[in-house]
């Protein structure tokens, strides 16, 4: 097989998994759907938490305010927002097939847009933040969102909103949330690749590596982690404002800002995938997702013991997670060439008394 | 990209296929001679404590349909059976659970979630795949008011639970000379869709006898701790308290009303009986207003409980830990028995003669009366209200209803 040919194949069989998921298991839609969401989940965590080395805790903010945003502008563009909030939903509003999809469509560019900007504002607070002080900063802000949007009467308070219903078919609403959600986990998915390879990721990791040296050689890190981020909220605000029209009732607390669950989740899916790598997320995101869909289904009352207990094996065992544990395991596969007497050579021997290195090493320049 | 990376990638992929499938046993609607009914209900989270009373009621129905011969449809004997998953007490989990209850399990029968909120996550699925809901844990008046057809509700709305409470504080007013106006209410709420639901129909009781409100506090959910809003009630002291947080709010709201020693004159809460709060604080909650679905001393009698009171005992027998059994599971019992009501009048496992035959139902049972209305909710059972007096509690009002004459002001021993 040549090497080209190699290289495509994941990424082929990516693709087709995606598009003949739903069609080889129709029953399974709903959790596929999930199934990507929680992959760009993992993804958008990853660009700066695995690439750049800033864990944050409070990405699912962007995800909140996506699908609040969304929400309003659905709801907004035929009908009086305050008024359909005051009534907890007691009054019904009717919107045609053409009212469903353009407030639809509206409302997931203004979600992206929306998150995006607000990423922006707040990267600009809490990017002089490091280490666990910007961790906890980030899940203060999510915290503090979700709290603030259940203050907030005019979106309903904690009373929630009553999304519009898809005009059609069960079924197709189904395929239709399917198809939205693969195609953004994949837009996503080769905007990252085609990214990471070129100047941004490398600066992405070198401020990973050490940020202060970064900015020495003249790299704008501020830049870089403003331009990760809005990338992160752009697509968690969209990924928002279709998984709340997926469950169609939206409130602050559990459902747009479900920082314990969904929040950490993104971060345990990366760690376990692997972080700082592409395919560490899908990888990992895949397979909690399995797990968890598993266990909630056959070890009811033990779910969240199991769910800890991977957890668990994953941090001690595999810190680097399942791909950098392979790619430790296997460095020749990912091209990363392993010359263990150039190794010996350039890595200083300890015990080598320093007089004798220097004679060691004027000998070999002669 | 190499080869033990495609390799693992195609592993994850089998992995999840292979988990998703075996993660959906092929169990039909029915099976054999056993009829499934699916429930996603809170087994964790912030509801658990309500999700089990109900999960209890429900299962306590079942045994006792089966015990009594089962449902007979076409002239043959089925046994009942529920399916359960844990919906962690969040809408987002109910709505994922609900198409797989439907897709994967192919259940074509639901009992509802516990709260408004997961329900409301529940009712437009079920009503696109047009598969009937009994549910008897959601009582916001907004699901009511969508056009479902496929929902049916044995329980009183929530608009209901506390607006009594304001009626009551306007007789007591005008028994000893005053002027309902003149009656001030502190109000306490959690803010979710359940609590502010009743919170919409104090305030419309509040507005009709023209009442003052002198708090009006919205409460964090998994309320712990309510510390502020209740110094505030100490400071002003209005004429009545109301109070509505579900189990974990009846609870901190007891512990701390006899922590501060607050003596408003009259309080009102929902779930006392849930959160058990007399065997908890005991005589700190003498006198507390709680209004209830159902109470185990009505009058209310069936064919498959006996009398209100008989289930109670039954219940009490079948779980241990309870003092009171509280109306969410005899309600969920209701539910149960309101789906074998309707198996048996349908003659059928068509959902759509089933929708019908629910939409006809009108039985008298240990729980009430059933009729639903044209929106799905229970029109034939009124709500009461329960005081606690010396660690029981007895039916107030309304009048036609009404086993004891109401304690104002509330005492409290040592108080």
């Amino acid at each position: 097989m040549n090497t080209r040919l190699r290289r495509t194949l994941p990424y082929a069989g990516l693709l087709i998994a995606g598009i003949a998921a739903p069609f080889l298991f129709p029953d399974y839609t709903f959790q596929f759907t999930v199934l990507w969401v929680m992959i760009l989940f993992a993804l958008t965590w990853d660009i700066l938490g695995g690439q750049m080395g800033y864990n944050s805790l409070g990405n699912i903010a962007f995800f909140g305010v996506g699908m609040y945003i969304c929400a309003v502008v659905q709801i907004g563009l035929y009908y009086d927002v305050a008024q359909y909030t005051a009534s907890y939903g007691a009054v019904k509003v009717e919107f045609t097939a053409e009212q469903y999809f353009t407030g639809l469509a509206v409302g997931l560019i203004a979600a992206g847009l929306g998150a995006m900007v607000f990423s922006v504002i707040l990267g600009w607070v809490v990017f002089g933040l490091r280490g666990p002080y910007f961790a906890i900063g980030t899940l203060g802000v999510a915290l503090s969102a979700g709290e603030l949007t259940g203050a907030w009467d005019y979106v309903g308070g904690g009373g929630g909103i009553a999304l519009p219903i898809y005009p059609g078919e069960p079924d197709d609403r189904s395929l239709f949330f399917y198809a939205l959600c693969f195609v953004l986990a994949m837009i996503l998915f080769f905007l990252l690749r085609w990214i990471y390879l070129g100047r941004f990721g490398l600066a992405a990791n070198a401020i990973r590596d050490d940020e202060e040296k970064a900015e020495g050689m003249g790299i704008h890190t501020m830049r870089y982690k403003t331009v990760g981020w809005a990338i992160a909220a752009f697509f968690l605000g969209i990924s928002g404002a279709l998984f709340g029209n997926m469950i169609g009732f939206i409130e602050p607390l559990e459902v747009a800002f479900p920082t314990v669950t969904f929040g950490l989740f993104m971060v345990v899916m990366c760690l376990l995938g692997g972080r700082g790598t592409l395919w560490g997320p899908v990888i990992g995101a895949t397979l909690f997702h399995t797990f968890k869909e598993v266990t909630w289904t056959y070890l009811l009352g033990w779910q969240w013991v199991a769910l800890g207990a991977l957890i668990v094996v994953s941090v001690v065992f595999f810190q680097q997670g399942i791909v950098g544990w392979v790619k430790e395991k296997w460095p020749e596969k990912f091209g990363i060439a392993v010359d263990d007497r150039a190794l010996a050579e350039t890595e200083p021997d300890l015990d080598e008394a320093p007089s004798q290195r220097l004679r060691r090493q004027t000998e070999a320049a002669q | 990209m190499s080869k033990h990376l495609k390799f693992l990638t195609a592993l994850a992929f089998g992995v999840a296929a292979a988990g998703l499938v075996a993660a959906g046993p092929a169990s039909a609607k029915v099976e054999g001679d056993t009829i499934i009914i699916g429930s996603a209900i809170s087994f964790t989270g912030k509801y658990s404590t309500n999700g089990i009373h109900a999960s209890n009621g429900y299962n306590l129905g079942v045994k006792r349909v089966n015990e009594m011969g089962g449902v007979m449809v076409g002239g043959k004997a089925y046994k009942l059976k529920i399916k359960y998953y844990d919906d962690e007490s969040t809408p987002l989990r109910t709505a994922q659970l609900a198409e797989r209850l439907i897709k994967q399990d192919g259940i074509k029968f639901i009992l509802g979630p516990y709260s408004s909120a997961t329900t409301k996550a529940m009712a437009p699925i079920t009503e696109k795949y047009k598969i009937p809901m009994v549910e008897s844990e959601g009582a916001s008046r907004s699901l009511f008011t969508q056009g479902y057809k496929y929902l049916f509700a044995v329980l009183s709305t929530s608009e209901q639970y506390l607006a009594s409470s304001i009626a009551l504080a306007a007789e007591i007013a005008k028994k000893n000379g005053r002027k309902p106006s003149d009656v001030r209410v502190a109000m306490a709420f959690e803010n979710d869709p359940f609590s502010l639901d009743v919170r919409a129909g104090v305030i419309d009781d509040i507005n009709k006898f023209g009442m003052k409100i002198v708090v009006d506090d919205k409460l964090p959910r998994d309320l712990a701790d309510m510390s502020a809003t209740l110094t505030k009630v100490k400071a002003l002291k209005p004429d009545l308290l109301v109070v509505s947080g579900h189990s974990k709010g009846a609870a901190t709201a007891a512990r701390q009303i006899k922590e501060l020693k607050i003596d408003v004159p009259m309080i009102a809460m929902t779930h006392c009986e849930a959160a058990k709060i007399v065997k908890l604080f005991g005589a700190a909650t003498n006198d507390f207003l709680c209004p209830t679905q159902w109470a185990e001393t009505l009058s209310y009698k069936g064919k498959y409980f006996g009398t209100a009171a008989e289930y109670d005992k039954l219940f009490k027998a079948t779980y241990d830990g309870y003092k009171n059994v509280p109306y969410q599971a005899a309600q969920a019992s209701a539910a149960v028995l309101v789906w074998k009501d309707a198996f048996e009048r349908a003659n059928s496992f068509d959902t759509e003669k089933l929708r019908q035959a629910l939409s006809e139902t009108n039985m008298k049972t240990f729980y009430g009366n059933i009729k639903f209305s044209k929106a799905g909710n229970n029109i034939a059972k009124p709500m009461v209200l329960r005081q606690i007096q010396n660690g029981k509690f007895n039916v107030v009002a309304p009048s036609k209803w009404a086993s004891h004459k109401v304690n104002w002001p509330r005492k409290v021993p040592g108080m």
